[in-house]
């Protein structure tokens, strides 16, 4: 989206007032973007200084060291390599899920003119408004009926519903027009198979976006683990990190550096898919 | 896309006619019906288990005296709700919102009204305002973009940890501050729920600013030019054609923000646990203690139920009251 001066009758890229609103924006982002990004610096820091204390970390390390890492890799009572796996498979698990699950009614919603759909659609959208305090403590009781207590599918099981899925991508399919489908059916194709293989590769976009904030809030969810991991096997990491900090409390140097090893996956992952990421947000039908 | 008529195809003209037919006939076969269900199916299947079956149970736990060490127990009737809502701070002279253990769950209440009150505007209106200036032509947005959406990726716990080290009594802050303002931020009553706030808006702008920058993406950018060369000026531009066209993005925002601030449980707890002397206590902090530290998940579930009628009040208040003004382009 280019907008070049010249297009504009009347707008000067000179002049004093130019300048002086171009190095105030530049000056409010900046700052911004600093407070944004200082407190990680400051984590990164402080994991790798060797006697963390404000006067030494406040803005560069006093002696690099690796040790607060080796220490949390070493020590019986932290696994880091576990958790590290558990949130893996535990994110990995509950996004492939939901891509899967969600497109399928997002398409059906959008695409397939069944009985009810309408009122179907709206019921699975004011689902998002129920808070998740109010099913935790019969889900738990459900999940302690079925014996899924610290286990894997108890972890993902109840995270595979998502409202705010369905409905990204019901607005995504919506967006894509109904002659694709009928031409697909003419040519033989099924239902499925129209799905599969028309509509579905159009929405990646959608599909990409969905997936990382799916990962992203699956990888950072404590409230579920905390209440269904209770064996230190079956943690996540951010839960890990609070079982961490009531033992290791105010070892500074121990705990950013687990919190290095929390964020920096889910950083490099954002980083990798941004492009899709906005651009599938722009097109996922945002504006309702 | 190419548009019908340049495919100049016979087959496909039909079928398009075929389908308008079918849809203004209001047609439905069979079949479409049995597969629409079937596509939904999973959904369908993990809702009712894991949804809406719970929230049933739940209503139905809230009338029972229901510890999870005997299990099941007796039905009491509005018990729970009563024992939870007194004394009514009014009828109490109001002294519940003073005395944090007078009771606990109107103190924390008014917790979680000051922090919703404290951060939904500033993660809002920060993340419009750097939104817009993302959205103009400023070089390198993307670094930008990536650095305001850093804390979103992180989670609570892990960026509670992070800011009670920036916060405690030798961390960043204080050698930062001049020697008479230090103060230990994070474990004094007075600013421990501050810090619960400031964490919560620098985690909230990012992810608000990408829904903004996408709703952004969306106006025209004819409806711009046009302004232009009938010298609106910038602040014209934004008040008639910026905002308006953020009508259902406002909306969408504004609901999840609310919703999720009253549901503020992970930085509270890891942050602080609650304390000290209740000052971080949400409300569902508190839940989750009489629920899984205490076992009354009867009261736990009454409370629950109270806070999903105050959300459901602030969600439909926003829907009636949402910029009705349809944007077509």
């Amino acid at each position: 989206m280019a907008r070049s001066s010249y297009e504009y009758p009347g707008y000067d890229r000179s002049g004093a007032g130019y300048w002086s609103k171009t190095a105030l924006l530049y000056g409010a982002v900046t700052a911004g973007a600093l407070w944004m990004t200082l407190p990680f610096w400051w984590a990164l820091s402080t994991s790798i200084s060797v006697d963390p204390s404000a006067a030494t970390v406040a803005f560069v390390p006093n002696g690099v060291t690796l040790d607060h890492f080796v220490t949390l890799w070493e020590r019986d009572d932290v696994l880091i390599g576990r958790w590290f796996v558990n949130t893996v498979i535990f994110a990995g698990a509950v996004t492939a899920f939901n891509l899967t699950f969600d497109s399928l009614a997002g398409y059906a919603l959008a695409k397939i003119d069944f009985w009810g759909r309408e009122k179907l659609f709206l019921g699975f959208v004011s689902t998002m408004m129920i808070p998740g305090m109010v099913t935790l403590i019969p889900v738990y009781l459900i999940l302690t009926k079925l014996g899924w207590i610290n286990t894997y599918q108890g972890l993902v099981a109840p995270l595979i519903a998502n409202p705010f899925g369905i409905f990204l991508l019901r607005q995504h399919f919506k967006s894509l027009p109904s002659a694709l489908g009928d031409a697909a059916k003419i040519d033989g194709c099924n239902e499925l198979q129209t799905f599969y293989k028309v509509y579905l590769p159009l929405a990646k976009p959608a599909l990409a976006t969905l997936g990382i904030f799916t990962f992203m809030g699956a990888w950072k969810n404590f409230q579920w683990p905390l209440i269904i991991a209770t064996d230190q096997n079956m943690y996540t990491l951010p839960i890990a990190l609070f079982a961490v900090r009531n033992q290791y409390f105010a070892k500074w140097g121990l705990m950013m550096a687990a919190t290095v090893v929390i964020v920096a996956p889910v950083i490099v992952a954002f980083l990798a898919a941004q492009n899709y990421f906005i651009r599938g947000m722009s097109l996922s039908g945002m504006k309702g | 896309m190419a548009t019908d008529s340049q495919r100049g195809d016979g087959t496909f003209q039909e079928a398009v006619q075929e389908a308008t037919l079918r849809e203004r006939l209001g047609y439905r076969s069979e079949q479409d019906n049995l597969i629409g269900y079937l596509f939904v199916l999973p959904n369908l299947v993990v809702f009712s288990l894991f949804l809406l079956g719970p929230v049933l149970y739940a209503l139905y736990i809230s009338f029972q005296n229901w510890n999870i060490l005997v299990g099941a127990g007796t039905f009491v009737g509005l018990q729970n709700y009563v024992q939870v809502l007194t004394p009514l701070p009014w009828a109490n002279n109001w002294k519940p919102l003073r005395v944090p253990t007078a009771n606990t769950f109107w103190w924390s209440l008014k917790t979680t009204a000051i922090y919703a009150i404290g951060t939904v505007p500033l993660q809002i209106y920060g993340g419009l305002a750097v939104a817009l200036m993302l959205d103009k032509r400023v070089r390198m947005k993307k670094a930008y973009r990536a650095a305001y959406f850093m804390p979103v990726m992180l989670s609570g716990a892990a960026s509670a940890v992070i800011w009670r080290w920036v916060l405690s009594a030798d961390g960043i802050l204080n050698a930062l501050l001049p020697t008479f303002l230090e103060h230990n931020w994070a474990g004094t009553p007075t600013y421990a729920l501050g810090g619960v706030m400031l964490m919560a808006i620098w985690g909230g702008i990012g992810s608000n600013m990408i829904f903004f920058l996408a709703g952004l993406q969306n106006i025209p950018e004819e409806l711009y030019e046009a302004a232009r060369i009938d010298g609106a000026s910038a602040w014209h531009r934004f008040r008639h054609v910026t905002w308006p066209s953020l009508g259902n993005t406002n909306f969408f925002v504004i609901v999840m923000a609310i919703i999720s601030a009253f549901q503020v449980f992970g930085i509270a707890l890891v942050f602080s646990k609650g304390g000290p002397y209740y000052a971080t206590t949400t409300i569902v902090l508190l839940i989750y203690e009489r629920a899984f530290q205490e076992g009354e998940m009867g009261a736990a579930a009454a409370m629950a139920f109270v806070l999903f009628l105050i959300i459901f009040v602030f969600s439909y208040y926003q829907y009636r009251h949402r910029d009705q003004q349809e944007v077509d382009y």
